[in-house]
């Protein structure tokens, strides 16, 4: 029998009480319990990168963590990235550069490269390729996301 | 399931003391292992809240106590003056991926012991001594002793890792780890992790079920290729979907040279 345990998770700046399975996933938590279904199960054991949030600030692969063990620690999803505005400046910088193809790697890549122009605002190529290592795109379109995140790194204040 | 997520040893050690109960650190493998079906614990046992596992420290002999919690990002960071930990952090630089880095953990990985990972070949080859913890007290296991085969340690029930000791070894020696991997952050095919001064200690890690140690080789071209050679010939490297064991044999001298030379450097 799996339990199951009531926790409040604290998700793109709001609080959700819910009801989870102590083995349920913060990936699943998302997708199912709360209909955040921008971060996407690709491997399911940490591996791709789709499932790629913020945990306390810090990338995270919500298929490895446990939603009973997310605490306090504030999540941020691909949904929460923009803000109020219609795109993130990471979001515009891969349209404009045309760096989607299928788009199920995509939201991973946003808080990917949205991490890392948070700590590293003028970014070279070398960091940008570091901070996309975890993250796997299957139509293999990783140049013009790496020149998508250039022209960011390029037109950083 | 059940989950806990005590604050202290104390508690963590009794909620242990159960059938299958598992304790949970960064989660980057247990919960993978989850997932695939492949462990199904009857309780979980949270060492997040725990802070007797954090933080580093220098001991009075000069020698690095690192919490078991500290995560392969603040590892990674640890500018270490020290050679046995400067290995230990070169070696966390290339543990998986950023995300993985920010919440896996040393202890969890030294528990986990996968032959392919990183740490335990540092660990031997830095002379390393895993502390661990038990509601019977401390005892503190060397490197070399505590990975016994593949994923099996010298980790009792209900005891946990709660620290890894790595001594200052002599103020002249210099480390090096090289790693052999497909692509950047994946597992290794092989892996070399080196302490060098007048001789050189070296580790090396994938080639069998638990590191092999060689001491006292010499440093000069032929000898130290020579004495890589023998290390090839007697171990018993896995053929898997990354290498096969003949690949590993061969390339093997190859990559105890790097270390080496890149430790001298």
């Amino acid at each position: 029998m799996t339990s199951k345990l009531p926790m409040t998770l604290n998700v793109n700046g709001e609080p959700h009480d819910l009801i989870a399975a102590t083995t349920a996933t913060l990936l699943d938590v998302l997708r199912s319990s709360l209909e955040l279904t921008g971060t996407k199960r690709g491997c399911n054991h940490g591996v791709c990168g789709a499932c790629t949030v913020l945990l306390d600030g810090k990338l995270a692969r919500s298929c490895l963590t446990l939603a009973v063990d997310v605490g306090e620690r504030p999540v941020t999803t691909v949904e929460g990235i923009s803000g109020n505005e219609a795109f993130s400046p990471v979001q515009q910088a891969l349209i404009d550069a045309g760096a989607i193809q299928c788009g199920f790697c995509t939201p991973g890549f946003v808080i990917a490269l949205s991490e890392l122009f948070a700590r590293e605002p003028h970014a070279g190529r070398e960091q940008i390729r570091a901070a996309l290592s975890g993250n796997l795109c299957r139509c293999s379109g990783y140049v013009k996301i790496i020149e998508a995140a250039e022209s960011l790194a390029g037109a950083a204040p | 399931m059940e989950y806990v997520a005590p604050s202290t040893l104390e508690e963590a050690y009794r909620a242990l003391d159960a059938d299958d109960a598992r304790c949970l650190a960064g989660g980057q493998s247990l919960v993978a292992m989850m997932n695939l079906g492949i462990v199904s614990p009857s309780r979980l046992v949270s060492l997040r809240r725990i802070s007797a596992l954090r933080g580093i420290t220098a001991e009075r002999d000069g020698s690095l106590r690192i919490g078991a919690m500290t995560s392969h990002a603040e590892l990674a960071a640890l500018d270490a003056p020290v050679a046995g930990a400067a290995l230990l952090a070169q070696a966390a630089r290339v543990v998986a991926y950023p995300a993985v880095r920010a919440f896996g953990t040393l202890g969890g990985s030294v528990a986990h012991a996968d032959p392919a990972a990183d740490y335990p070949v540092a660990l031997v080859a830095a002379d390393a001594v895993i502390e661990v913890g038990s509601a019977a007290g401390n005892r503190r296991i060397p490197a070399t002793d505590f990975f016994r085969a593949l994923f099996e340690t010298a980790l009792g029930r209900s005891e946990i890792v709660t620290a890894i000791i790595v001594p200052a070894g002599p103020a002249a020696s210099r480390a090096a780890y090289e790693k052999l991997s497909l692509v950047a952050g994946d597992f290794a095919i092989l892996s070399v992790a080196a302490i060098v001064e007048r001789t050189a200690r070296v580790a090396v890690g994938c080639c069998g079920p638990r590191p092999i140690l060689a001491t006292g080789l010499a440093l000069n071209d032929t000898a130290l290729r020579e004495a890589a050679r023998k290390i090839a010939d007697a171990s018993d490297p896995p053929s898997d979907h990354r290498a096969s064991a003949a690949y590993r044999r061969k390339i093997l001298p190859e990559l105890v040279c790097r270390a080496v030379r890149a430790a001298q450097q």
